[in-house]
C-alpha cells in the first residue's frame, strides 16, 4: 500500500512537472516579458535592461528550470503589471474562488442527491421524467449562457439580487447556481443509479423483511451506501470548477483567481498564468490522487502487494 | 423566441422599479470603471493607466491648472508664475491649504516632489512626463524655481496634467507602495480605502474650500468599483446597483437613454483613431510599402459613413496624424483624402494589383469598426482577414515583430493638448513608427524643442503635411466616450476624457 | 465556462463495477484517469444506462432518430448555405444595421426576416452559414482529437506495458491542465483563427478517445481472430487496422458524438471571451459574443444563435445516445 501511495505521488508530482513545463514554454515563445514589463515609455537599452535582470536572455529550459524551483518554495515571483508577489495576488483572491467552488458543489450535491433519490424510487414517475428532462437539457446549454439570463431576469428585471461583486453572502448566489448547475445532471444521474441498484440488493431486502421503517431503510441504509461514490466524484468535480470559475467569475465581477488569470491573458502577465495553471493542475491532481489512494485503501485486493 | 417576449415584459419591470436608487438618498456616488482594467498603482507616478489619470485629479492638486473648456492655464496649487530665464520657472504658491493627513503645503512639498520624480533611480513609470525637469529649488516658503535641462515649451502641459504635488514628510516615509495603500494629497477628495482591482472609497475633503478652480466635491462619497464587463455594469446601472459608467457603446445610448429614470450621452474627445500601414515594410509584406497602394486604400475607405453610423455623437473625421486642438495640429496643412472606391481601383491596377491582394489587418477595439473597414476594402478587391486582439499583446507584437500590415489604433495623447503627445510618440523613429521617416522625424524634433511657437508650428506643418501625403497614417475619427447615469445626476462632460467624478452631484444643486 | 471536454456525463448505473477486480485477473491496481477507472469512463460513455430507455420513452422511443433528423437538417442547412442564405453573411450595410426582426417590425420580412446585425448584415444569413463553421469546429477538431486518442489508446490496449504506462501518463497529464485557461492562454500565443480554434480544441479534447479505445483494444486482442491473423505472421498495423479497428468503429462513432458537442460548447465559450474564432466568421460562438452588447434591448441578438447552438449540440447528444444503444445492441 505505501509503495503504491508513493508511486502514485510520484506520478502525480511528474504530472504537475510537465504541465508547468508546457504551460512556461508555451507562453515564453510566445511574448517578450521585458516589452510587457518595460511600458509603453522603454527605449530599447531599458528593454534590453530588463532582459538580463530577469533573465529572458537564457534559453527557455533553463528559465524554466529556476521558476520551478522557486516556486516549489511557494515563490511565483513578481506580477508584470501589478509588480507584487504572484502568491500574494492569489493568496488575497483564492479565497472568493475556493467559496464560488465549494458552494457550487455542495448546491449540485443538495439538488442533485435528493432528485437522484426520488427519481430512483419511482422510476418512470412523473418527478424521475423532470429529472432527466433538466439534466438532458442541462448538458446543451452553455454555462455563460444561463448566467446571462439569470442575470437579467433575477438580477436586472425583478431584482431579487445583486449583480456583481462579493461583498455579501447573496452575492454569490447567481455565480453558485450557474457554476453548480453543469455538475448536476452527472451526479443526479450517478445517484440514481446507485439508489436503484442498492435498493435493489438482497441486504435492503433484508433490511425491509426485518420490519424497519421504510424511512430508515432508505435513509439509514441504501442512501448511505449509494452516496459515497456521488461524494468521491464531486470531489473531482471541485476541480473542475475552479477551471470553470473564469468566465462565472467575469461575469459577474467576482475578483477570484479565475477572473485573475483572464485579467493576466489580456495583458500578457505570464508570472499570474503560470502560477493559476500549476494552482489548478494541482488541486486536480491532489483530489483525483486522493480519491484513488482512499479506493485502494478500501479495496484490499490493491494491497496484496 | 422566448427571450423576445422577456424583455418586453423586462423592460417594463425595469421602468417601474427605476425610481429607488440608492445615490441620491445618501449623497453618494457610486462610479462604475473598468474597460481599461484594473490600476496597477494609485500612485500618480506608478501606473501607466487612464484610470489613474482621473483618479489622481481627485485626491491631488497640481501646481497649474488647465481648464478643460478653455484650455486656459489658471492657478491652483501656484498662485502666479513667470519665466526668470529659457530654462527657469518662478512659482509663487499657494498659503494655507493642507494636505488630507494635515501635512501644511509649502515650497518643501514642491521641492521634494519635483526633485524625488525627476530622479531616474526612483523609477517613475511615464519617464516622458519628468525627463525634461533638471532640479527644482526653494527659493522661500511659497516660492520655488523650477529648472529644466533644455527651453521645454510643453511644460505646462505636463505641470497641468500628470504632475501631482505629494506631501514630503508622508511620501518619504511610505513610498509609493504605502501611497497605494493610503493615497495622501491636497484634491477635492480624500481616499478612505483601496482595494486593488475591486473598490475605491473616497469622501469629500472638508477643507477644499480655499476657491480652486477644480470645485469642492458635490457629494459626500464616491466609490468607484473596478467592473470589467461592459454588460455586468449596464445590468448594475438598470438594477440601481451603480450610478454613472463611461465605458458603454454608442447603441447602448440609445438604448439606455430610453429608458425612464436614466440618461446617457455621448462627448467627443480628443482620443484620435488611425490606420497605421506598415510603410517601412518592418513586417516584409510589400503592398503596404507602395504609396499608390495606400492612396487606393484611402480612397477605398468610407470614413464619413463610418462616423456618422458607428461612431456617432459629437464625432467627426479626422485629417491630421494629431487631434486639431492641440498645439501644432495644424488641419489645413495635412492632405485629406476623400472615399473614391473608383479611383481607389484604378490606382491598385497602379500599383501593379489589378485584382487586390490579401492583407492581415489587426485591431484591439470593438470588431464592428474594423468590420466596417474590411468591407470597404472588400469592394475594391482588397481582401482583408481581421486579427483582434487584447491591446498589450497588439503592443508587443507591433513593437517586437512589426508584422501588421495595417492597424486600427488610437492615442489619447495622455489627455495633453499638444500635437507632441501624439505624433512625435509615433514618428520619432521609436519602436511604435511604421514609417521611419527621417525627415518627419527631424521637424518633429524641432517643432518639440524649439521655444518659439511660430517655429514649432512651421515644423510641426510640416510634418502633418508628409505624414498624410504619405499615408503613414490615415487619420479616421476622433473617438467619443459613450455615458449613461441615473437621471437625476448632474453630468459635466469634458473632451480630455477626465471625468471629474467630484463635481457631479445629485438633483438641483 | 464548466469545463465541457470533462463533464463526467452519464454516469455508470453499476457502480459496483468500478470497483470490481479486472477481468483479466490481474493484482496490479487499475491505472486511473483523473480519479476514475478506465471501466468508469468507458461504462459512462458506452453503458445503455437505465436514464436512456427512460430518454427513449420521454422522446417516444425515438431520441436516436429526432437527433439524427435535427443534425442532417443542420448539414443540409450548412452545406446548401450559398442556396439558402439570402444574403452574403459578410455584405455589410451601415446604413442598414441593427433592423429588428419581423415580429417587432413585419416590413423588414421580405428583406432581412431576422434583421440585421451591427455592421448591417444579415441575421438569417449569418445564423445559416454559421451552422457551416460550427459543424466545422466540432467535425474537424473532432477527428484530430479522434486521431490523437485512437492512436494512443490503441497503442496502450494492443502493446501494453511500458507503452500503456506512458500512454496512462500523458492522458493523466491532460486531465490535469485547466483545459479553459490552457485554452486561451494557447489562442493568445498563436493568435485567435479559426485554424488555431480547431487544432486547440483538437488537441485538447482526446481523454475519452483514448481510455475507450484503450479499454475497448485490450479486449479485442485477445478475440480469437485478433489472436489467429497475429499466429498467421501479420504485420500489427495490419492487425490493428483490419481486425482490430472494425471491431471499435461503434464505439468510435458514439465518442466522437460526445466530443463534437464539447467542442462546440467550448469554442462557444473562448468565442464568448473574445478568444475564439476572429470577426466577421459567422460563428455562433462569436455572434453570441457580439450579439451580448444588446442582450438587455435586443434580446433576439443573444437568442438566437444561442437556441441554434443548444439545438445543435442537443442534437448531437440524442443522436450520441441513441447511437450507444443501437451499437451495443448490435455487438453484444
Amino acid at each position: 500500500m505505501l509503495a503504491y501511495a508513493l508511486k502514485r505521488s510520484f506520478a502525480a508530482f511528474l504530472i504537475l512537472i510537465v504541465v508547468s513545463a508546457l504551460t512556461f514554454s508555451l507562453s515564453h515563445l510566445s511574448t517578450d516579458p521585458a516589452l510587457t514589463i518595460g511600458g509603453e515609455q522603454a527605449s530599447e537599452e531599458d528593454i534590453e535592461a530588463i532582459r538580463k535582470l530577469y533573465g529572458f536572455d537564457r534559453p527557455v529550459y533553463e528559465q524554466y528550470i529556476s521558476w520551478a524551483a522557486r516556486a516549489m518554495q511557494g515563490d511565483f515571483g513578481t506580477s508584470y503589471h501589478y509588480g507584487q508577489r504572484v502568491s500574494v495576488m492569489i493568496g488575497e483572491r483564492i479565497g472568493t474562488t475556493m467559496a464560488l467552488g465549494v458552494l457550487a458543489i455542495l448546491f449540485a450535491l443538495i439538488v442533485s442527491i435528493p432528485l437522484g433519490v426520488l427519481a430512483a424510487m419511482k422510476p418512470n414517475s412523473i418527478i424521475d421524467r423532470i429529472a432527466l428532462f433538466i439534466a438532458v437539457l442541462g448538458q446543451a446549454l452553455p454555462t455563460f449562457w444561463f448566467a446571462l439570463m439569470m442575470m437579467i431576469v433575477l438580477g436586472v428585471w425583478y431584482r431579487l439580487l445583486p449583480i456583481s461583486g462579493n461583498a455579501t453572502w447573496a452575492h454569490f448566489v447567481m455565480p453558485t447556481i450557474a457554476l453548480g448547475y453543469y455538475a448536476t445532471p452527472a451526479l443526479m444521474r450517478l445517484t440514481r443509479a446507485g439508489m436503484i441498484e442498492v435498493l435493489g440488493s438482497d441486504y435492503i431486502r433484508t433490511a425491509r423483511a426485518k420490519g424497519l421503517s421504510p424511512t430508515v431503510v432508505l435513509f439509514k441504509h441504501a442512501l448511505r451506501n449509494a452516496i459515497i461514490p456521488v461524494v468521491a466524484l464531486a470531489a473531482v468535480w471541485f476541480g473542475f470548477m475552479l477551471g470553470g470559475s473564469i468566465v462565472i467569475e467575469t461575469i459577474f465581477n467576482l475578483r477570484g483567481i479565475g477572473w485573475l488569470s483572464y485579467d493576466a491573458l489580456l495583458r500578457s502577465d505570464l508570472p499570474v498564468v503560470q502560477a493559476i495553471v500549476l494552482i489548478f493542475a494541482s488541486f486536480y491532481v491532489i483530489l483525483t490522487l486522493a480519491s484513488d489512494l482512499l479506493n485502494a485503501w478500501l479495496d484490499p485486493r490493491i494491497s496484496v502487494r | 423566441m422566448k427571450l423576445a417576449k422577456f424583455s418586453a415584459v423586462g423592460l417594463a419591470a425595469a421602468l417601474a422599479a427605476s425610481t429607488a436608487l440608492a445615490g441620491p438618498d445618501d449623497n453618494s456616488l457610486v462610479v462604475a470603471w473598468g474597460s481599461t482594467g484594473p490600476i496597477e498603482n494609485v500612485d500618480n507616478y506608478f501606473n501607466t493607466n487612464r484610470t489613474g489619470i482621473w483618479f489622481s485629479r481627485m485626491v491631488w492638486d497640481q501646481l497649474i491648472y488647465r481648464d478643460p473648456a478653455t484650455f486656459e492655464m489658471k492657478p491652483l496649487l501656484a498662485t502666479s508664475w513667470e519665466q526668470t530665464s529659457p530654462t527657469t520657472w518662478r512659482f509663487q504658491l499657494r498659503e494655507g491649504v493642507t494636505f488630507h493627513n494635515g501635512e501644511p503645503f509649502d515650497a518643501d512639498d514642491v521641492v521634494f516632489t519635483l526633485n524625488w520624480i525627476s530622479d531616474p533611480d526612483n523609477g517613475v513609470k511615464v519617464q516622458r512626463n519628468v525627463n525634461w525637469i533638471d532640479r527644482a529649488e526653494k527659493i522661500d516658503q511659497f516660492t520655488v524655481d523650477l529648472h529644466m535641462k533644455a527651453p521645454f515649451p510643453q511644460a505646462f502641459e505636463f505641470l497641468s496634467g500628470p504632475l501631482t504635488i505629494y506631501p514630503n514628510e508622508y511620501y518619504a516615509e511610505v513610498g509609493f507602495e504605502g501611497m497605494h495603500e493610503n493615497p495622501v494629497g491636497t484634491g477635492p477628495l480624500m481616499a478612505e480605502s483601496i482595494k486593488t482591482a475591486e473598490e475605491y472609497v473616497l469622501v469629500k475633503n472638508p477643507n477644499y474650500t480655499w476657491g480652486s478652480p477644480k470645485g469642492e466635491a458635490q457629494v459626500d462619497k464616491i466609490i468607484v468599483r473596478e467592473i470589467a464587463d461592459v454588460q455586468t455594469q449596464i445590468a448594475e446601472l438598470l438594477a440601481g446597483g451603480i450610478d454613472i459608467t463611461a465605458d458603454i457603446t454608442a447603441d447602448h445610448v440609445d438604448q439606455i437613454g430610453g429608458v425612464p429614470g436614466f440618461e446617457a450621452l455621448q462627448a467627443g474627445t480628443m482620443r484620435t483613431g488611425y490606420i497605421g500601414f506598415d510603410a517601412a515594410g518592418r513586417g516584409d509584406f510589400e503592398p503596404t510599402t507602395k504609396l499608390e497602394v495606400r492612396q487606393a486604400m484611402a480612397h477605398a475607405i468610407n470614413r464619413e459613413a463610418l462616423v456618422a453610423n458607428l461612431i456617432r455623437g459629437d464625432a467627426r473625421v479626422i485629417h491630421t496624424p494629431c487631434f486639431p486642438t492641440q498645439f501644432g495640429c495644424d488641419e489645413d496643412a495635412a492632405v485629406k483624402w476623400d472615399y473614391d472606391p473608383e479611383k481607389a481601383k484604378a490606382l491598385l491596377a497602379e500599383a501593379g494589383y489589378p485584382d487586390g491582394f490579401d492583407i492581415e489587418f489587426y485591431t484591439f477595439r470593438p470588431a464592428d469598426w474594423a468590420e466596417a473597414i474590411m468591407a470597404d476594402l472588400a469592394q475594391v478587391g482588397i481582401n482583408a482577414t481581421l486579427t483582434r486582439m487584447p491591446y498589450f499583446a497588439l503592443r508587443d507584437k507591433q513593437r517586437n515583430e512589426g508584422t501588421t500590415p495595417i492597424f486600427l489604433m488610437d492615442w489619447g495623447s495622455y489627455s495633453m493638448n499638444d500635437m507632441s503627445a501624439i505624433t512625435s510618440h509615433f514618428f520619432k523613429k521609436g519602436p511604435d513608427d511604421f514609417a521611419l521617416d527621417d525627415e518627419v522625424a527631424a521637424w518633429l524634433e524641432e517643432g518639440d524643442t524649439a521655444i518659439e511657437p511660430e517655429v514649432r508650428e512651421a515644423a510641426y506643418a510640416k510634418a502633418i503635411e508628409k505624414i498624410t501625403g504619405e499615408l503613414y497614417w490615415l487619420p479616421m475619427f476622433n473617438h467619443v466616450r459613450n455615458y449613461a447615469m441615473n437621471a437625476e445626476l448632474n453630468f459635466i462632460p469634458y473632451q480630455d476624457e477626465i471625468p471629474r467624478f467630484w463635481q457631479y452631484g445629485w438633483g438641483d444643486s | 465556462m464548466t469545463d465541457a471536454a470533462q463533464s463526467p456525463g452519464a454516469f455508470a448505473p453499476n457502480q459496483s463495477d468500478s470497483f470490481a477486480p479486472d477481468k483479466r485477473d490481474a493484482v496490479a491496481p487499475e491505472p486511473t484517469f483523473g480519479g476514475r477507472t478506465q471501466q468508469e469512463i468507458v461504462d459512462e460513455v458506452l453503458e445503455p444506462s437505465p436514464l436512456s430507455k427512460l430518454r427513449k420513452r420521454i422522446f417516444k422511443n425515438h431520441s436516436f432518430l429526432i437527433g439524427a433528423a435535427i443534425i442532417i437538417l443542420m448539414l443540409a442547412i450548412a452545406l446548401l448555405a450559398p442556396v439558402l442564405a439570402p444574403h452574403d453573411p459578410l455584405e455589410t450595410n451601415l446604413a442598414n444595421r441593427l433592423q429588428n426582426p419581423f415580429w417587432h417590425e413585419a416590413k423588414t420580412m421580405a428583406e432581412h426576416p431576422l434583421g440585421t446585425d451591427k455592421v448591417g448584415r444579415d441575421y438569417l444569413s449569418r445564423l445559416i452559414y454559421g451552422a457551416q463553421v460550427s459543424l466545422l469546429i466540432g467535425f474537424s477538431s473532432m477527428l484530430i482529437s479522434g486521431f490523437i486518442g485512437t492512436s494512443l489508446g490503441v497503442a496502450a490496449g494492443y502493446f501494453g506495458g511500458r507503452v500503456d504506462m506512458v500512454v496512462n501518463f500523458i492522458i493523466n497529464t491532460r486531465l490535469a491542465m485547466p483545459v479553459f485557461l490552457v485554452g486561451m492562454a494557447a489562442v493568445v500565443a498563436f493568435g485567435a483563427s479559426l485554424q488555431v480554434v480547431i487544432l486547440v480544441l483538437g488537441l485538447f479534447l482526446w481523454d475519452r478517445f483514448a481510455v475507450v479505445m484503450r479499454s475497448i483494444t485490450m479486449q479485442a486482442r485477445d478475440l480469437d481472430y485478433v489472436k489467429a491473423a497475429r499466429a498467421m505472421g501479420c504485420s500489427t498495423p495490419y492487425i490493428i487496422v483490419r481486425e482490430i479497428f472494425p471491431n471499435v468503429i461503434g464505439s468510435l462513432t458514439v465518442v466522437a458524438t460526445v466530443e463534437m458537442a464539447n467542442a462546440i460548447l467550448l469554442e462557444a465559450a473562448l468565442s464568448f471571451l473574445g478568444f475564439g474564432v476572429q470577426a466577421p466568421t459567422p460563428s455562433w460562438g462569436l455572434m453570441l459574443n457580439e450579439g451580448r452588447e444588446f442582450m438587455f434591448f435586443s434580446p433576439w441578438l443573444l437568442a438566437l444563435p444561442g437556441a441554434c447552438l443548444f439545438l445543435l449540440v442537443l442534437a448531437i447528444n440524442l443522436f450520441g445516445d441513441g447511437l450507444r444503444d443501437v451499437t451495443l445492441e448490435r455487438e453484444r
